[in-house]
């Protein structure tokens, strides 16, 4: 055999056994995604409108496996109850898959919270507002008759006698108090009747009281999200785009008729929310 | 061999990129501990402890107290609102009556057993706090109802914020001569409470007639009440704090008596309201207000005038001094019109009466009817221009009218003393008024003005001839 055949024998092997398979094994590699840390945000009230988009996220972050995490960055007051129950559902099923982070900007209160307490970690600003931990309701007024409306029953018009309505927050708020001892359990410092007291506490306190992790950004929240989720090298993505929602709410709060947003649901009902004094004029 | 380990390294280079990639992105597996949410199928609605063997006296005692209800103070509430209390009221025989006009309220004291004011958002006036505080001196009632519920909101005008203005301050502007005070503030229980933790349940009772038969009493967003010499009625647990600031203090309660145990307070009414009203021992609590607001007994003296009989008919005895003139009979009829108005009959009687309500008209001549009420007040008639009294002094004779009122278990007597049948008739026109205003009056005896005294200057007290000496005149110049 020429030595132009052994070269040229030494190329091909080389070809067919070391380039191809490199050139194989990077195409195949480009297979493997690039870890996302799914962020969801939620600048609003929690009510129907935001819920769904909430949940719609949370989905896809379920349904797609490049969503390694998840980072909830909050600035909520709360909102509706059951419009909460229903992301913390849907939240309880992503957290069965993968870590949850949340990353709370302005405030996390009340709803806010009881979805916070559903995540792995909790960041705070030294500066939000976090706890509000509780139940509030507007009860009906007492039941009376109009001309005009013809109801079938005494409490067909008003839902419910003042204090059946009084015992259901009571119910509601059990389920609030047990999802925050179930999420932050020995993390807590404080008893129960400084926890539960509905206070609302700087992050600083809220770290202090173990009401949150850590003092941190949302740079912090990605890390930690990574780091529970054991990946590196991430991107994060907002899924709201991922998942094609749109986040222009609808008005959740009464609006004053010089067009001020006033910090009171527009319908009465039960809440998991704080409710601001109202600001200076 | 060579193929072999050619074959080798052609699939270590090809997962070379892939483990790369791999590593390079990922790190390990991510262990997803088991995640816990609350039960929700375990909760429940805490029951309202709806009480149906509370043990509320059906035999309750017959009373004809009358009630005065506060209807002047902006009171923040409804007459539904407090009606399981009215009807425990109008079930005992007692009857409701509104206090709206200030001018009648001295009038209407005189009368009542009781007087109860719900949630006053205007302060009591001086005038009647010195009602109200005589009221009680002599024996009437006095229940003050608020609830820290019960709020005016009003907003800063600087700062916007919204300032809530209660009933405690109005409410402490009476009590506070009875060393009662509501504080401005609310007593909650995050640990024991009936549904709520604003609804604080009271299991130690200070020991009266208005906790009688209580083993645990619930108020629906209370004030705390505090009350150095009297008595906390309704005693919070250890637990139980008050908003001001976040702590329990055992000289607080739900509910305060004052020292004469003439005065109760509360904190709250939302205890009256249906459904709560039949929680718990609410409604025994309810039952035992309604007795303590009927058995006010005021002592009656003359300073209740005219409402001093206690009976529907009063007897009317004439001694044998007073004839029965035309103008006599005028007056009495005028006397008889007066006391119908007050649902009371007279009823004629030739002999003093010995029991029962009366009224006995006579001069000032010693007869024997009369003088057992004289020696008893102390009062000597004599026949000389003045009559001696313990109250008032010497009084004189002429154009002047004596009252005693003699009260006693047997029946309350008015004994009406004049000089000549003119100032009788006079005296009896003054009773009919309905008023003592024109007298001096004390809890027994009054003193009245009936017509034109004599001239006393002239004539001594002992009736002896005066020394009318004429001076000797002067002499003038003139001469």
């Amino acid at each position: 055999m020429s030595e132009v055949d052994n070269s040229w024998e030494r190329t091909r092997n080389g070809l067919l056994w070391v380039a191809i398979p490199l050139i194989l094994g990077i195409l195949i590699s480009t297979l493997i995604p690039k870890p996302i840390i799914g962020v969801i945000r939620l600048e609003d009230a929690i009510y129907s409108y935001t819920a769904q988009n909430m949940i719609k996220q949370i989905q896809y972050a379920i349904k797609h496996p490049e969503v390694r995490a998840v980072v909830l960055v909050f600035d909520s007051p709360g909102g509706t109850v059951v419009d909460t129950e229903a992301v913390y559902m849907e939240l309880t099923r992503l957290r069965e898959k993968k870590p949850v982070v949340t990353a709370v900007n302005g405030m996390a209160a009340s709803g806010a919270y009881y979805l916070s307490v559903n995540t792995d970690y909790i960041y705070a600003k030294p500066s939000s507002m976090v706890g509000n931990i509780g139940v509030i309701g507007y009860l009906p007024p007492s039941p009376f008759v109009i001309e005009d409306i013809i109801t079938t029953g005494p409490y067909k018009l008003w839902g419910a006698p003042r204090d059946s309505d009084m015992r259901q927050v009571e119910m509601i708020k059990q389920g609030f108090f047990q999802a925050v001892e179930l999420g932050r359990g020995e993390k807590l410092t404080a008893g129960p009747e400084t926890i539960y007291s509905g206070q609302i506490w700087s992050g600083i306190d809220a770290k202090r009281l173990g009401i949150a992790d850590e003092l941190g950004t949302e740079t912090d929240a990605y890390n930690k999200a990574a780091q529970l989720a054991k990946v590196a090298n991430y991107q994060t993505e907002d899924l709201a785009a991922l998942a094609g929602v749109n986040t222009s709410g609808f008005l959740f709060f009464i609006q004053s008729p010089d067009g001020m947003s006033l910090p009171y649901p527009n319908k009465a009902g039960v809440f998991m929310l704080y409710i601001p004094p109202l600001p200076v004029k | 061999m060579m193929k072999r380990s050619s074959i080798f390294t052609a699939l270590l280079i090809l997962l070379l990129p892939i483990f790369a990639r791999g590593l390079w992105f990922y790190r390990g597996v991510p262990q997803q501990a088991e995640v816990a949410t609350p039960d929700f199928e375990s909760f429940a609605a805490p029951e309202p402890p709806i009480n149906d063997s509370a043990e509320v006296n059906d035999a309750t005692l017959q009373t004809n107290g009358i009630v005065l209800l506060d209807n002047i103070h902006l009171n923040q509430f409804n007459l539904n609102e407090i009606d399981s209390l009215t009807s425990a009221i109008q079930e005992r025989g007692g009857r409701m009556e509104n206090y709206a006009d200030s001018s009648m309220f001295e009038h209407q004291l005189k009368y009542a057993s009781a007087f109860i004011s719900v949630s006053p958002s205007v302060p009591f006036s001086r005038t009647e706090q010195q009602s109200l505080r005589k009221f009680a001196e002599r024996g009437g009632r006095i229940l003050v109802l608020t609830d820290a519920t019960r709020n005016f909101i009003y907003y800063d005008p600087v700062s916007g914020n919204p300032l809530a203005y209660g009933d405690s301050d109005s409410a402490n502007s009476l009590l506070s001569a009875f060393d009662i005070s509501i504080n401005s503030d609310y007593l909650y229980n995050t640990e024991n409470n009936e549904g709520n933790f604003r609804n604080v349940i009271f299991e130690e009772f200070g020991k009266n007639e208005l906790t009688f038969g209580l083993k645990e009493v619930v108020l629906y967003g209370t004030h705390s009440v505090e009350s150095l010499s009297g008595m906390i009625l309704l005693r919070g647990s250890g637990t139980t704090l008050s908003s001001a600031n976040d702590a329990h203090a055992s000289s607080q309660g739900g509910a305060a008596l004052s020292e004469d145990g003439n005065v109760a307070a509360f904190g709250d009414f939302t205890f009256l309201t249906s459904p709560y009203n039949s929680f718990t021992d609410n409604a025994t609590l309810i039952s035992n207000l309604a007795d303590f607001v009927l058995s006010g007994q005021q002592n009656t003296t003359l300073q209740s005038f005219p409402f001093i009989f206690k009976e529907k008919t009063v007897q009317v005895f004439l001694t044998s001094e007073v004839l029965k003139t035309t103008e006599l009979v005028s007056a009495l009829s005028g006397l008889q019109t007066s006391l119908r108005a007050m649902d009371i009959e007279i009823e004629f009687t030739d002999a003093r009466p010995r029991s029962g309500d009366a009224i006995v008209i006579s001069s000032f001549a010693p007869v024997d009817e009369i003088e057992s009420y004289t020696r008893k007040f102390d009062v000597t008639l004599g026949d000389g221009n003045f009559i001696t009294t313990t109250e008032y002094g010497d009084v004189g004779r002429f154009g002047t009218g004596l009252v005693l009122f003699d009260a006693s278990d047997k029946g309350n007597t008015l004994v009406l003393l004049a000089d000549t049948p003119e100032d009788i008739i006079s005296l009896i026109g003054v009773i009919s008024s309905g008023s003592l205003s024109a007298c001096l009056t004390g809890e027994s005896m009054a003193v009245c003005s009936v017509g034109v005294g004599g001239d006393y200057s002239s004539e001594s007290t002992d009736g002896a001839a005066t020394d009318e000496t004429t001076p000797e005149a002067t002499p003038t110049p003139s001469g």
